[in-house]
């Protein structure tokens, strides 16, 4: 005899990234239809920084992503400094470079012991949390501020390193170094986390061009190394060197091998940049003569993006020429998996793999409902 | 920079767009009129644009008009498109994309609610997404204050304040 109950998962719940809800119809264990529910986390940030002047917007904007708030202010800070034809400093380039990468790392870690929520290996997410602290006091240290920097700025950063960070970051990476195999002892090599994940929540290269999914989806789907560190380079990535992680079968325990990997891309690409980076110099370059406040953009509709953990992160930003924006249009990196995804896809899954579906697609509720 | 001026020359012949432009490194932008959208779509479809990145829509309220924006991704030669097309503000309607690319599906019914764009042919268009209950015009509509809006919506609440504090007393 058929059944159908509807259970609700989310907006409060261990398996769930963010205030984000899916009702899941489902049949015996099996789900058999699923409607994605945002709009909890709805807090008009499109709407407010039309409101706001240039500069007020620094403000706003992190808050956005909240695992990953750095990529944000980059994006905005070049497109704003597309339109308004700023020369960034070149160590303004090479530090904005450290800072993404720490956050790529920090987020990585929160997401790969963030399997063990449903999994049941609570060990992963204490060490990882642990771990990404010591990332957050590297950033206390650059910026001020834990989670929300505020650091990249249009035309540079805000502040010039402290001095002895450099000696600090490399002691953290030599210690991440060390640690990432016993992340992979615990994790990765878990029989359990192994029997949950291998050959479960396949991501087809199809599904990936269909729906619009980038990032580790498509890397690990499709073979390619299409990051748009690569493709498109920013800041200076082109001049340092790095290998992209790919595979051509994508199944949830691939896509949790892949972030492992690109950590530790990520320690060597910071490695370089420290040994690279000029030694001195300026870093934020004057934007205008006299106040910020009333700093006017010229006229101009940019697309700026970069690659962000979960894939292509980018801000669609309008300016009339005032000395606010006309609009800006976020384009969150987990929008297309985490709403047409989950309503096309999420069916046919079990209940208790849901929260691994939404946890390795990297599904992030703040980003998709701005 | 060669390969670009390629592109430029290529789009220029095939979908004789009213104005294009190189907006930055890898970037181009197209204008086009409003029924040679599906054809460009599908066009630089078949070019390689796999990918739809984002569409929005942006309010120029001064000229009466809604500019839809389509930003596509080419990640073999990474040259990013933005087909750009501006309707009628009064009677905001415009064909759906989603027999081109299916994901556009959500972001048709973002627009529509945040804007009132209604895409005829996507079923699924007029489903409330984020904003459940809205009871007054689409909220990112330049014409839509919202002070005024919730000032007509929530009631002001009187606070009592019962201490205050005397000199010299610590707050």
């Amino acid at each position: 005899m058929k059944r159908q109950v509807k259970l609700f998962l989310g907006p409060n719940h261990p398996g769930m990234h963010g205030n984000f809800s899916v009702h899941l119809y489902v049949d015996g264990d099996i789900v058999e239809k699923a409607r994605p529910l945002p709009g909890m986390l709805h807090r008009g940030f499109e709407k407010l920084m039309e409101r706001r002047l240039w500069m007020n917007n620094l403000a706003l904007i992190p808050r956005i992503c909240v695992p990953e708030p750095d990529i944000n202010e980059m994006v905005y800070a070049m497109g704003v400094e597309t339109l308004a034809k700023v020369d960034v400093p070149e160590r303004a380039h090479w530090i904005r470079m450290i800072i993404l990468e720490l956050a790529r790392i920090a987020n990585h870690l929160m997401a790969m012991g963030g399997i063990g929520g449903p999994t049941g290996l609570y060990t992963g997410p204490n060490w990882a949390i642990a771990d990404r602290d010591l990332i957050l006091d590297i950033f206390e240290e650059i910026t001020g501020a834990r989670v929300y920097h505020m650091y990249i700025v249009p035309g540079g950063v805000r502040k010039d390193l402290p001095k002895g960070i450099e000696k600090k970051i490399e002691n953290f990476l030599d210690y991440l170094e060390k640690r990432l195999p016993e992340y992979d002892d615990l994790i990765l090599k878990n029989p359990m986390v192994q029997a949950r994940t291998i050959d479960n929540i396949i991501l087809t290269e199809e599904m990936c061009w269909e729906l619009g999914v980038t990032g580790i989806g498509l890397r690990s789907s499709s073979g390619k190394p299409y990051d748009i560190r690569k493709v498109d380079p920013y800041a200076r990535y082109e001049e340092v060197e790095f290998e992209v992680p790919t595979a051509t079968y994508s199944d949830a325990y691939t896509r949790l091998t892949i972030k492992y990997k690109e950590i530790q891309q990520s320690i060597r690409i910071i490695r370089q940049v420290l040994d690279k980076m000029p030694k001195e110099g300026p870093v934020r370059a004057r934007i205008s003569r006299g106040s910020a406040l009333r700093w006017r953009v010229p006229k101009g509709q940019v697309f700026s993006h970069i690659e962000c953990a979960r894939g292509e992160y980018g801000y669609y930003i309008v300016s009339d020429g005032s000395n606010m924006p006309y609009r800006i249009a976020v384009r969150g990196a987990s929008y297309p998996q985490g709403l047409l995804g989950i309503e096309k896809y999420l069916p046919g899954t079990r209940i208790d793999d849901v929260a691994i579906w939404l946890d390795t697609m990297g599904v992030c509720a703040p980003e998709i409902d701005r | 920079m060669n390969s670009m001026n390629n592109i430029v020359e290529n789009i220029k012949s095939e979908l004789n767009p009213e104005n294009i432009e190189i907006v930055k490194k890898n970037q181009i932008a197209i204008d086009l009129k409003n029924e040679e959208v599906h054809t460009a779509l599908s066009y630089l479809k078949s070019q390689g644009w796999r990918q739809l990145t984002l569409l929005t829509c942006v309010d120029w309220i001064k000229e009466n008009k809604f500019q839809l924006v389509y930003i596509l991704m080419n990640w073999d030669n990474s040259v990013t498109v933005q087909v750009r097309t501006k309707i009628d503000r009064n009677n905001p309607k415009f064909k759906t994309i989603i027999n081109i690319y299916p994901g556009a599906e959500m972001y048709e019914r973002d627009v529509h609610e945040f804007f009132g764009v209604s895409f005829e042919g996507n079923p699924n268009h007029e489903k409330e997404l984020f904003l459940e209950l809205w009871d007054d015009i689409p909220p990112l509509r330049k014409d839509f204050d919202p002070l005024a809006y919730s000032k007509k919506k929530f009631d002001v609440r009187e606070y009592k304040v019962d201490f205050i504090p005397k000199e010299g007393e610590a707050e």
